[in-house]
């Protein structure tokens, strides 16, 4: 467990995430969902500075009931574009912080995952899975016996 | 003395296209249910055509010539994403509005404690000069303004329990305080009207309730705010647009009412009805998607109403009582 503590958000990380902008459709949204195991996909201008995020829970969202129609309509709202149900200023982490930390933030903020931005510009993408990972990486060796038999 | 059941085949011919939740199949789930023994007291009439003077007392003449003129020979006509009109929309939107006008003349004129109208298109988003929101002719305003026009009654109250708001039937009376209109409804859904200082003339009382509401909510606003209102008010014939969408397995809110509720509901406006008006109580369906606890909520509510003259003797002997309490308490004193 102590190599855990050693580890950074950028040893972890999905480096390059693919990202959508304001103006995607939710219906691109929908198909970035359903063609990857994304919880959450981060929403960047031209320049690759996070603007937003669009997880699971906004794409329903736009589902739920609101003032505008007795029933939603699947096809009108597709059109939609990312802006319009993104989280804006979303939490992100920086590659240097220390995964424990990501892994306290995480917990206590009960999301799947987070945006990785270092220098206003997103640079990675780091789950919930991303972590398990890392711990049985970072614990592995400890079941190697630690004195070798002559 | 009885209850009617006012309804027509024609109501079962709107047809809104496949697999739409304000479709035929709820008004043959709530027939079937009243065609079983315990309904068998039930007095069934078949629902006239509204006269076009009846619909104007609500709609200007253009509105209703217009939507008349929009029904399809053939398929539908989509008045908006969820409004849709079939070859037979006019048939039936003038009978369920008829329906309504021929229930109050036949309770004001004695032929029946009260009345229930199984009717579709529902009526209560339906606005003067817009139709929307599955409805088409504005019900219970045709029926409400009808009670004046034709009776010469001075005070009609309007309870709606539908879990949305009735904005059709506020924008017709908000100016006029010869209506009461009494709203429950879940809050910040469709169709975003019936704050509750939306009070019109001081004859609008909109109850929003949050998502999750339940019996004890429902309890605690007739408590509160209707049944004060209503008394206060005086009403010589009290209409229920009777939506059971609030009902806890609806699919379209999230109002969490049981078809105990809805007898309770009822119950309630009864023993008002009784000390107000002589029981006499109009309603008629609007909403309510899941068929099963649609056709449930009904029975419950329709039970209620077959029941009346019981409901209004407990109020005759709890009011005698109370008299009696009153007068030993004066003696002893
Ligand atoms: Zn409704």
């Amino acid at each position: 467990m102590y190599e855990f503590l050693q580890y950074q958000v950028c040893d972890a990380m999905t480096a390059d995430p693919i990202a959508i902008s304001p103006a995607s459709k939710l219906r691109e949204v929908e198909e970035l969902f359903e063609n990857h195991d994304f919880n959450g996909v981060p929403v960047v201008d031209a320049q690759r500075r996070l603007l937003g995020v669009v997880t699971k829970f906004d794409l329903l969202k736009a589902f739920s009931f609101d003032a505008h129609a007795l029933v939603p309509h699947y096809d009108e709202i597709m059109e939609q574009p990312a802006e319009a149900v993104m989280s804006r200023d979303p939490v992100s982490v920086a590659p240097q912080l220390p995964l424990s930390r990501l892994l306290q933030k995480m917990v206590e903020m009960r999301v799947k995952s987070l945006p990785v931005v270092e220098n206003g510009r997103l640079v990675g993408i780091v789950a919930r899975e991303d972590l398990l990972k890392a711990l049985r990486r970072a614990t592995i060796r400890h079941e190697l016996p630690v004195h070798e038999e002559p | 003395m009885t209850t009617l059941l006012y309804t027509h085949p024609a109501c079962l011919d709107h047809d809104t296209g496949f697999g739409h939740p304000e479709c035929s199949a709820r008004l043959t789930a709530i027939l079937n249910m009243l065609r079983t023994s315990p309904f068998a007291a039930l007095e069934w009439r078949d629902a006239p055509k509204a006269e076009i003077a009846q619909l104007t007392r609500i709609h200007p003449l253009a509105h209703v010539e217009q939507l008349l003129a929009r029904i399809p020979r053939h398929g539908h006509y989509a008045i908006d994403g969820d409004t849709i009109l079939s070859p037979q929309s006019g048939e039936a939107a003038l009978r369920a509005a008829g329906a309504v006008c021929a229930a109050v003349d036949a309770v004001l004129k004695g032929e029946a404690n009260n009345a229930f109208c199984a009717i579709r298109p529902p009526g209560h988003h339906a606005e003067p000069r817009q139709a929307m929101g599955f409805c088409l002719f504005g019900n219970v305003a045709i029926g409400a303004a009808h009670a004046r026009a034709a009776h010469g009654l001075e005070r009609v109250a309007i309870i709606d329990f539908d879990v949305h708001h009735g904005n059709g039937t506020q924008a017709a009376f908000e100016q006029d305080a010869g209506y009461l209109y009494i709203s429950t409804h879940q809050a910040y859904i469709y169709p975003g009207t019936g704050r509750r200082d939306e009070r019109g003339v001081g004859n609008i009382v909109n109850l929003p309730l949050l998502a999750n509401s339940g019996s004890a909510d429902l309890r605690h606003v007739w408590q509160q705010d209707i049944e004060p209102a209503l008394r206060e008010f005086q009403p010589q014939l009290i209409l229920i647009s009777a939506g059971f969408d609030a009902h806890y397995l609806d699919p379209l809110a999230e109002l969490n009412f049981n078809e105990d509720d809805y007898r309770w509901l009822t119950e309630q406006i009864l023993a008002v009805a009784a000390d107000e008006c002589e029981g006499r109580v109009v309603s008629l369906l609007e909403g309510g998607y899941n068929l099963p606890a649609l056709a449930a909520s009904v029975a419950a509510h329709v039970k209620a109403l077959m029941e009346a003259p019981r409901i209004v003797q407990r109020s005759l002997v709890k009011r005698i009582l109370e008299r009696q309490k009153a007068k030993r308490n004066a003696a002893s004193s």
